[in-house]
């Protein structure tokens, strides 16, 4: 377990280097507004290409079809969504223009003003992304449970038999 | 027409969804944890793990994110929100990123894990096959051993019962080997038959300095040799002191699995015994019949002599004064004389003699009171009498006269041989063991050639030139001595080295029992 700790509080110290202090790339290179953007993209191609690979090595080489796994196929079906639906979004962004937005005094009045085609539909309803990735997560929480339960009683049930060898 | 669309809905589910977000990655979180406590080794839970962190990064980062943008447009504060945007966005970035390089690094380790997992297997494989072949090498061992010790049992009950055989067996039993036919082992019946007290006496001596006869010994080599075997083969073995024993010997030669000659294994039946009952029989056969005839011839011859005598001394009275008829008829007188003492040995030689008294007599006394008669005559010749007489001698039972007759046949014969200038020897001795005492009479003449040696107890047998030997002499020595109990043997050369040391030729051998009883009186048949 030392060892996940250790590369834990590596991961950690990378990620706060890299928010608290930005410029010190830039000191080498210079990274214009859209390059952030298009990293972000790339990432979520990514993250999206490597979701097909597992459900590809999932396919390939199926384990078994226990509750777990079910759960975990699930996931990675919501997280695979999830990925196109802000990829899509994030597309639609850049091509909405900025009076489609009425930011008003308040948040609440915030909105998205038409006419509304296909584009502004899909990008109204696309933002709502929490709906697949909140699932997403959940399967993921009760796979490991589901995973954690059935190792529990697998060592318990060697438990139980170890006085009989 | 819809002209607007409300965007606060969005933000609220961004904001309900980030925290639920939270809640459910730590949960993930938990779990994945637990399961790296839980099976530490296992690769699946450690990628797990790893996803789980990148979601609850990519979970905090976007709630947070989500959160504080909620909170800041809702205070009005859409600036602020602005700068800290990117921030939020690229901590996304990094999080799913992770969770891809998560996924692709898994995959090949996966594959790793699989091909170890291939190994393991076919190393489990291997292993169970090493096993099993173990336990069927165990079987065979176990089965081998019990083998073995059924055939070590069986062979220990053979060794024992040959063991036994050879121990116990009355005939002599060796084993020589193929240099110089040296005796690698023999039973104690072997050892015994050779004189020797123990079996280590034995081992090691050349079996060809057993044999009296080296020739013979040559022969029976050469016969074995060649025909692989002999059997039934007799021969005269001679012992450390000097005395030999009569055997029949079947020797075979020992191969070896090649078919080479590794040596020879035999057995002895000793039948010196056998033989002295043999000879003594025949001789005893050719006395008797000899004594018959003698006796019928004696008898019929005796009285037409006396006649003859008798006239013949008639007629030299009357032809006192014819000198030439007078010397015919001594001539007459003296032969018939001789052919009376003929006669009379004949019936000396055929009857029991019962005409001497049975007495206790001294062996020495007799020897010196013939040498006392004869040494004058020997002295003439040159020739010295070695006399060897042991003091402590017991008395024997038996006729004087006849015994001393005995004597003097040998002193005679002994005499002969020598002819003139040489040493005849006497010994007496007594054989606690035995129970008899022994005369030796020897001389340092010309000694008896090997062919005749069997002959010369015959009667009528002489060497000696015409009208000087009768051919009884021995002939009625022998007999006398036999109804003593004894016999008499004659060796040229003999055997034992004090004889030989002497200078002696030819002795002869009279063995006397002391058993008190059965001395010559009568009691014994001839």
């Amino acid at each position: 377990m030392k060892h996940y700790k250790y590369q834990l509080c590596t991961l950690i110290l990378l990620l706060l280097f890299f928010v608290l202090w930005p410029s010190m790339a830039l000191a080498v290179q210079v990274h214009g507004p859209p390059e952030g953007f298009v990293v972000h993209i790339m990432g979520h191609i990514f993250f999206t290409s490597a979701l097909v690979f597992l459900i590809y090595i999932l396919h390939k080489y199926p384990i078994d079809n226990s509750p777990a796994w079910k759960y975990f196929k699930v996931s990675i079906f919501f997280w695979l969504i999830w990925n196109l639906d802000t990829f899509m979004v994030h597309i639609l962004s850049i091509r909405l223009p900025k009076e489609a937005i009425f930011t008003g005094s308040h948040i609440v009045y915030t909105k998205l003003k038409g006419p509304f085609d296909l584009e502004r539909l899909m990008f109204y309803f696309g933002k709502f992304d929490h709906l697949l990735c909140v699932p997403a997560t959940y399967c993921l929480a009760m796979s490991f449970r589901a995973f954690c339960k059935r190792v529990e009683k697998e060592q318990d049930e060697a438990g139980k038999n170890a006085h009989l060898i | 027409m819809i002209e607007s669309l409300p965007l606060f809905p969005v933000y609220v589910v961004d904001f309900v969804g980030a925290l639920l977000m939270v809640i459910f990655s730590l949960m993930a979180f938990f779990y994945a944890r637990r399961l790296t406590i839980l099976q530490p080794k296992s690769v699946l839970w450690t990628y797990m793990f790893w996803f789980s962190m990148a979601l609850v990064a990519l979970a905090v980062s976007r709630g947070v994110g989500h959160t504080v943008r909620f909170v800041l447009l809702y205070m009005g504060l859409p600036r602020l929100w602005k700068d800290i945007a990117p921030f939020s966005g690229g901590l996304n970035t990094i999080t799913f990123t992770s969770v891809a390089v998560l996924t692709f690094y898994y995959s090949n380790v996966r594959d790793v894990i699989d091909r170890v997992k291939e190994d393991t297997e076919a190393l489990y494989q291997a292993n169970l096959r090493l096993q099993k072949a173990q336990e069927a090498l165990r079987r065979l061992n176990q089965n081998l051993e019990q083998m073995v010790e059924e055939r070590t049992k069986e062979l220990r009950q053979s060794e024992k019962k040959f063991r036994g055989l050879f121990e116990g067996s009355k005939d002599m039993i060796f084993f020589c080997n193929k240099d110089q036919s040296t005796i690698e082992d023999m039973n104690p019946s072997g050892v015994e038959l050779l004189g020797f007290k123990s079996r280590q006496e034995v081992i090691g001596r050349p079996f060809r300095e057993f044999f009296l006869d080296q020739k013979q010994w040559e022969m029976f080599r050469d016969e074995i040799c060649g025909k692989g075997h002999i059997k039934d083969i007799e021969a005269e073995l001679v012992r450390p002191d000097g005395s030999t024993r009569n055997v029949i010997l079947t020797i075979s030669v020992i191969k070896d699995e090649n078919g080479k000659v590794r040596g020879c294994e035999g057995i002895g039946k000793d039948i010196t015994k056998m033989k002295q009952v043999t000879e003594s029989l025949i001789q005893s056969e050719k006395m008797a019949s000899v004594g018959q005839l003698a006796a019928g011839v004696a008898h019929e011859v005796n009285t037409p002599l006396g006649i003859i005598l008798g006239y013949a001394q008639l007629l030299e009275e009357e032809c006192a004064e014819n000198k030439e008829a007078l010397e015919s008829l001594h001539i007459i007188e003296k032969q018939t004389k001789i052919c009376k003492r003929i006669v009379g040995d004949l019936l000396k030689f055929s009857r029991s003699s019962s005409d001497s008294e049975v007495s206790k007599i001294k062996i020495n006394d007799c020897i010196n009171e013939v040498l006392a008669v004869t040494e004058h005559s020997l002295n003439m010749d040159r020739i010295y009498v070695n006399k060897n007489l042991d003091e402590d001698i017991p008395s024997i039972k038996g006729k004087k006269e006849k015994l001393r007759q005995v004597i003097i046949n040998l002193i005679n014969n002994a005499h002969h041989a020598v002819e003139k200038e040489g040493i005849i020897g006497i010994w007496t001795e007594y054989s606690i063991g035995d129970r008899e005492i022994r005369v030796v009479i020897g001389d340092t003449g010309t000694g008896i050639p090997y062919d005749i040696q069997n002959k010369i107890f015959d009667p009528f047998f002489t060497t000696k030139g015409v009208g000087t030997g009768t051919g009884l002499g021995l002939s009625v020595s022998f007999g006398i001595v036999k109804d003593h109990g004894g016999y008499i043997k004659a060796q040229s050369p003999p055997k034992d080295k004090r004889f030989k040391d002497a200078g002696m030729e030819t002795v002869m051998i009279i063995h006397i029992p002391v058993n008190g009883e059965n001395n010559a009186d009568g009691s014994s048949d001839p």
